[in-house]
């Protein structure tokens, strides 16, 4: 035995015809996962399917599927996709939240307005999640935007989160607004720790 | 800029704009998955140039165009060729071969059907030195070889080399960590210092062109138990790899493995594999149960 030539048992490449949309669809309720992860594959070639992709999303229980549904959705980006993804971001399912949030990093146009609306919620922890995806976001805006997180937010720990997003991105203009920002919580030691880190790697120090 | 002979391509720094690099590289990673960034501009062009002359193309323009609508798809190929890297030696990252016959191969043994063949994919493969590796390894150093029919598969999106990968030529250099003994063993001397594999090896290896990017030409490969894709997925964009990762969660059986090399790590990527540390290196394998 040992080594043996394989060409006899591979197939060779066949033509496949693109499958139609509610051919897909069909596919993506099958009970089959693998059958689940094609169809969510082959719904990237069917940007009208793109909030059944968000649908299954919300349903979908098999890592690998999800996996493929959200790299589908990266590549049918739009701010309605955008909008569908920041609605996990609420989600008590941890996994499913971090996928998001990795996906909304990869689609800067399509999510800057639905992260515009995400930093003024109620919810701390929503604009934390924002926040952390700005941070990672390859937007002309995203300082500005984190500039304006430390200028107006009132929680501290959305702040804080803002700071090591500047630390990342922040250019010398964020200078000013993180002096301010240590005045605002003067008394707070991690504060101001973290703005000194932010601030030496703006300088390069 | 346009320029109308060969002469005026060599004088010129630049045959296209910022304008046209970017619609370029959108291009050639949508054909690829390979994604050149600003700083690459200066490699990419150098070879464009090369290849307008080659093909006789008036412009940057006049290329592109023959470039995006022949139907050959030929001079893509070539274009691919000129711009992938492919150099390589045998036994490199040892470890991960280390890896594969201490613990990767033992694990796929003990949960594979009798009978069924065990199947390993080295892509990119470049001109050979990885999945010869990996079969002078097998052959050497796994007691069980004997007992399991191997098949190694091995792909690239470059013509070229794989046609040196086929002939199985060496020279000095990709053999500097082929001790002697396992140079008498499996290749033969040629009269102008090269190198020459031996037939049973090389016609044991499945050479195949494939673009990993293109569901048409990966779907045929199937219940694969080891992957080894080594140095690749640092040439592709975040997205580029998610997809890359996920064909291969699709190529494999349950339970099959996939080996990166030592810069790539799939934690960056996906997280629908298991990390599992296997000596000095960390593979990651698709789970056992998975769906």
């Amino acid at each position: 035995m040992a080594l043996v030539r394989a060409s006899q048992t591979i197939r060779p490449p066949q033509e496949a015809a693109a499958q139609d949309l509610p051919a897909v669809l069909a596919d993506l309720a099958s009970p089959d996962a693998s059958v689940r992860r094609a169809a969510a594959r082959s719904l990237a070639a069917h940007p009208e399917g793109a909030m059944a992709a968000c649908d299954q999303l919300e349903k979908e229980t098999s890592p690998s599927v999800r996996a493929v549904l959200f790299t589908t959705l990266i590549h049918l980006q739009t701010p309605k996709v955008a909008e569908r993804l920041s609605a996990l971001l609420r989600s008590d399912d941890t996994p499913l939240r971090n996928a998001a949030i990795e996906a909304l990093q990869e689609m800067p146009e399509a999510a800057a307005s639905v992260l515009q609306s995400l930093l003024k919620d109620e919810n701390s922890d929503v604009r934390i999640f924002a926040v952390n995806i700005i941070g990672a976001l390859r937007h002309p805006q995203a300082p500005e935007w984190l500039g304006r997180v430390i200028r107006t937010d009132e929680h501290i720990n959305v702040c804080a989160a803002a700071v090591d997003g500047l630390a990342e991105i922040g250019g010398t203009e964020s200078l000013d607004d993180l002096e301010e920002l240590r005045r605002r919580f003067k008394d707070n030691a991690f504060m101001n720790f973290a703005i000194d880190a932010a601030i030496s790697r703006i300088r390069g120090l | 800029m346009e320029f109308s002979s060969t002469a005026a391509a060599k004088k010129t720094d630049s045959v296209m704009g910022d304008g046209e690099y970017a619609k370029f590289c959108e291009f050639f990673y949508r054909k690829t998955g390979i994604h050149f960034q600003e700083g690459k501009k200066y490699y990419v062009e150098r070879r464009i140039i090369d290849r307008i002359e080659k093909t006789r193309s008036t412009s940057f323009r006049d290329y592109f165009t023959m470039l995006r609508f022949q139907a050959s798809g030929e001079e893509l190929q070539f274009l691919v060729n000129s711009m992938t890297v492919n150099e390589t030696y045998f036994f490199r990252e040892d470890y991960q071969f280390d890896a594969l016959v201490n613990h990767i191969l033992p694990n796929v043994a003990r949960t594979k059907q009798r009978g069924a063949p065990i199947r390993i994919w080295s892509i990119p493969c470049s001109s050979g030195e990885e999945p010869y590796s990996i079969a002078i390894n097998i052959l050497e150093r796994w007691n069980l070889a004997d007992s399991w029919n191997i098949e190694i598969h091995a792909s690239d999106i470059d013509t070229k080399i794989l046609a040196e990968a086929r002939s199985g030529i060496f020279g000095e250099r990709s053999l500097s960590r082929v001790s002697s003994q396992l140079r008498s063993k499996y290749f033969s001397p040629r009269a102008n210092g090269d190198y020459q594999i031996c037939d049973a090896l090389r016609d044991s290896i499945d050479f195949s062109l494939v673009n990993v990017v293109d569901p048409m030409q990966t779907r045929r490969f199937r219940d694969f138990d080891i992957i080894f894709c080594r140095n690749l997925l640092i040439y592709f964009d975040d997205v580029g790899r998610r997809e890359t990762v996920e064909m291969f969660f699709d190529v494999l059986g349950a339970g099959g493995f996939v080996c990166l090399g030592h810069s790539e790590s799939m934690s960056r990527m996906s997280s629908i594999f298991l990390p599992r540390k296997f000596g000095e290196t960390i593979v990651y394998q698709k789970p056992l149960s998975a769906e």
